[in-house]
């Protein structure tokens, strides 16, 4: 027995997909220039040695080893998570180039002899009681990929570490990730303490169990859908919008 | 030295069939699995407020079983099993549990009494082995763990199951960078290695209580890739690496057998079917009832082999109809009934294929789990079966060449998931033949990668 599944489902990834491969979209996005081009081009393959040649023969040829990370590096990784963003590229593309750029970075910081100022800070952590954490650590790579120093406190986190360590960093924003209805709750207790303290942190909080109603109960919580809001929320943060604002970006209803 | 499984319990893929095992488990109060019928078994989680105490939590699950079981014989269910999942509490404390345990089983034998309706208990402790940041899968909580066996059985579970995650810290970084080697090495090397330890002991309790070593489920790894893949407009990875992922689990669960597990194999081991042909041993699986915990895309096709049929699990609380176990329950019952009926009139094949072919071409997943396919790849993974790393290796690769195959008219891919498919099968054929070299390599690639990888502590290798 046997049927032509035509009449019975459709598969809507097929339908939808564009013409072009990812490679051929990315390789419009390149800079035109060597060695930017080249390196661009490891970063998206996630070929981390080839990322740390290209960054070899552009500092013997010259180029400032600390301003090579703004000027290729970074630019190599937003083509990669625009392509993500735009639904062309997945997941594991963009962490395999995020490890192959963060190698470079180190790289580059180790013949500089110095580091640049990341765009920004940011805490993420999973709520107490949750063990659930890999939406946290793809919210923590995708944050990283986006030029923010992100401090990873891990899973199950007590809510007085969070609120020691949102002390001791000064982020400009937090996250939280809780996969269960019984762990979020620690939430409106982090944002309750962090009121206390006056602290008004915007804090970012999204994970399977999560949803947009529960987070708008808390003052400081701003909902995120996908792990790909997080670093959209830290830009916003960095372009001036208030709680308010990002509340209004990206609260959907 | 446990015997692994070189062949299949099964002479023709088309022997498979839902109701019925080579090897049917009784439950104490009469409920058989495997021996021609399919049960419904019903999954349900406390509210969270029932957790702060042991006397709320053991209430709670008072008057949620007594809900079962009212609505089991006002809808004349001839049989019914009920799964409790330990909340954390529950296996931390070995007597909560065990407390649980008693106050089910005690409610189902008044019904059993009363009725004569068949019914059987499963017991699920949490795999409590992990510390904050790091698993611990040996020493003091794995003796906390064997106390909740002990507890639950004494208690009179009828069946004894866990989702362990032997393996998981090396898949939650493979599975998020296409790591092919790093899947073979989490689920089907570091995985098997746990289940065989694990279940060599669950099995000596099971025996000394009279109880049912019943089964285990890569949960923690290959459903974890099922759930990262997500719908089809997902784009955090490729189903195709998904179903490689979950060809895997198929000798990580298979190990618990080797190691004494008699069935009925866990309700989320999407992998059963797979396992079923080389054990012939009864299998709970879950779909289109549990959409109340989770969406999948092959909701029908994974009926195809049920012996039990579940709904993974549900909050308890009210709903219009009832309790939330009381309306879910029914649905099992029903959904049973159905298949029972095609089994009593001959129609059981004929039933099977078209819940089969209802979802084979949804997706590349239920493509490969489809019995056929799924027969393939056990017959792959009993080919080198004494070798827990070549049977996973053979088992990935075979889920790719079923893919390959594959009518592209009606199994349609995407360029995105034909091109993981085809990475990946170059990995694997890049892969060594040898375990020795496999193993240390791994060993050595991981222990640099992977901060919370600690195998010295973790693995009896
Ligand atoms: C994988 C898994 C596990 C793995 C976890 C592995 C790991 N390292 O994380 C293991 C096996 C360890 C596990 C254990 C348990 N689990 Co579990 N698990 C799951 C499962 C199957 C998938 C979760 C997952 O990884 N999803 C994929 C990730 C990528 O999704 P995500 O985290 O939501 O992240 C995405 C977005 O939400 C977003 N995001 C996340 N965080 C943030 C933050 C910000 C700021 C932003 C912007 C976005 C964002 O980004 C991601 C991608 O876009 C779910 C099933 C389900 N329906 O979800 C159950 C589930 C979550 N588990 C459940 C349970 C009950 C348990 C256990 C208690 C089981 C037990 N009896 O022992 C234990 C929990 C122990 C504990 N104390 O936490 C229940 C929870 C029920 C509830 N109470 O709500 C679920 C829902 C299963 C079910 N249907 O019953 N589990």
């Amino acid at each position: 027995m046997d049927v032509d599944p035509s009449k019975i489902l459709v598969r809507y990834n097929v339908a939808k997909e564009k013409a072009q491969t990812p490679e051929e979209m990315a390789a419009e996005m390149y800079p035109s220039t060597e060695p930017a081009k080249t390196i661009c081009a490891a970063i998206f393959d996630g070929e981390e040695d080839d990322v740390i040649e290209g960054l070899e023969k552009a500092i013997e040829g010259g180029a400032d080893a600390v301003k090579l990370i703004d000027d290729v590096l970074m630019v190599g990784m937003k083509i990669v998570t625009d392509l993500y963003d735009q639904g062309v590229i997945f997941l594991p593309n963009v962490m395999m180039s995020a490890d192959a750029m963060l190698e470079g970075i180190e790289y580059c910081k180790e013949q500089g002899g110095a580091a640049p100022k990341p765009k920004g800070k940011v805490v993420c952590h999973v709520a107490e009681g949750d063990v659930h954490d890999i939406g946290k650590s793809i919210v923590a790579a995708l944050l990283r990929a986006a030029g923010y120093e992100v401090v990873d406190l891990g899973r199950d986190v007590p809510v007085d570490e969070v609120i020691a360590a949102v002390k001791k960093e000064s982020p400009m924003m937090l996250t939280g990730t809780a996969l269960m209805t019984t762990t979020m709750y620690a939430f409106k207790e982090v944002n309750d303490r962090l009121l206390e303290s006056g602290i008004k942190v915007p804090f970012q909080c999204g994970g399977g169990a999560v949803n947009q109603d529960f987070v708008t109960q808390y003052e400081l919580g701003v909902y995120g859908e996908e792990a790909a809001d997080a670093p959209k929320m830290a830009d916003a943060i960095l372009s001036g919008k208030g709680l308010a604002q990002l509340k209004e970006q990206f609260h959907k209803h | 030295m446990v015997k692994r499984y070189t062949s299949l319990a099964y002479k023709n893929a088309d022997d498979m069939i839902f109701g019925k095992s080579v090897y049917p488990v009784k439950a104490e109060l009469g409920l058989e699995v495997g021996a021609g019928y399919v049960t419904g078994e019903v999954n349900y989680a406390p509210r969270p407020e029932a957790g702060v105490s042991k006397e709320k939590l053991v209430s709670e699950y008072r008057r949620l079983t007594t809900d079962i079981m009212a609505r089991a014989v006002q809808v004349g269910f001839p049989g019914i099993s009920l799964e409790t999942e330990h909340v954390e509490q529950m296996t931390n404390n070995p007597d909560w549990g065990g407390e649980v345990a008693h106050v089910q089983k005690t409610i189902m034998e008044e019904y059993h009494e009363e009725y004569g309706i068949k019914t059987a208990l499963r017991h699920t402790p949490g795999d409590i082995r992990e510390n904050r940041d790091l698993l611990a899968l040996i020493g003091a909580k794995y003796d906390t763990l064997m106390e909740s066996f002990e507890a639950v059985a004494d208690a009179g579970a009828d069946f004894l199951s866990i989702e362990t995650m032997g393996g998981k810290e090396i898949l939650d970084y493979a599975i998020l960078r296409n790591d092919i080697p790093g899947l073979v090495y989490a689920i089907g090397c570091l995985g098997s290695i746990d289940m065989t330890m694990i279940w060599e002991d669950i099995r000596k309790i099971a025996d000394k209580k009279g109880r049912i070593a019943a089964g285990d489920t890569d949960c923690s790894q290959a459903n974890t890739a099922m759930f990262i893949a997500g719908g089809l407009l997902d784009k955090n990875l490729a189903h195709t690496i998904a179903i490689i992922a979950r060809a895997i689990s198929a000798p990580r669960t298979l190990a618990g057998y080797e190691a004494g597990a008699q069935g009925p194999g866990k309700d989320c081991g999407y992998e059963n079917t797979i396992v079923k042909a080389i054990t012939g041993c009864p299998i709970a699986q879950e779909g289109k009832t549990s959409t109340c915990a989770h969406s999948d895309v092959m909701g029908n096709l994974v009926m195809q082999c049920c012996d039990l049929w579940s709904n993974e699990s549900v909050e308890y609380h009210g709903e219009f109809g009832g309790t939330s176990v009381q309306c879910w329950s029914e649905s099992l019952n029903y959904d049973a009934a159905m298949l029972n009926v095609a089994t009593e009139t001959g129609n059981a094949k004929m039933l099977r294929d078209i819940l089969v072919l209802s979802d084979k071409y949804r997706d590349p997943q239920g493509y490969v789990l489809a019995y056929d396919n799924a027969y393939s790849v056990a017959e792959a993974i009993a080919k080198d079966g004494d070798d827990l790393y070549l049977r996973a290796k053979n088992a990935a690769i075979a889920c790719c060449d079923i893919l390959n195959a594959a009518d592209k008219k009606k199994l349609v891919m995407s360029k995105f998931e034909t091109n993981a498919l085809n990475d990946a099968k170059a990995a694997l054929d890049a892969m060594t033949d040898e375990a020795d070299t496999f193993m240390s390599d791994s060993m050595e690639k991981y222990k640099a990668e992977v901060a919370v990888f600690r195998p010295d502590d973790n693995y009896k290798f």
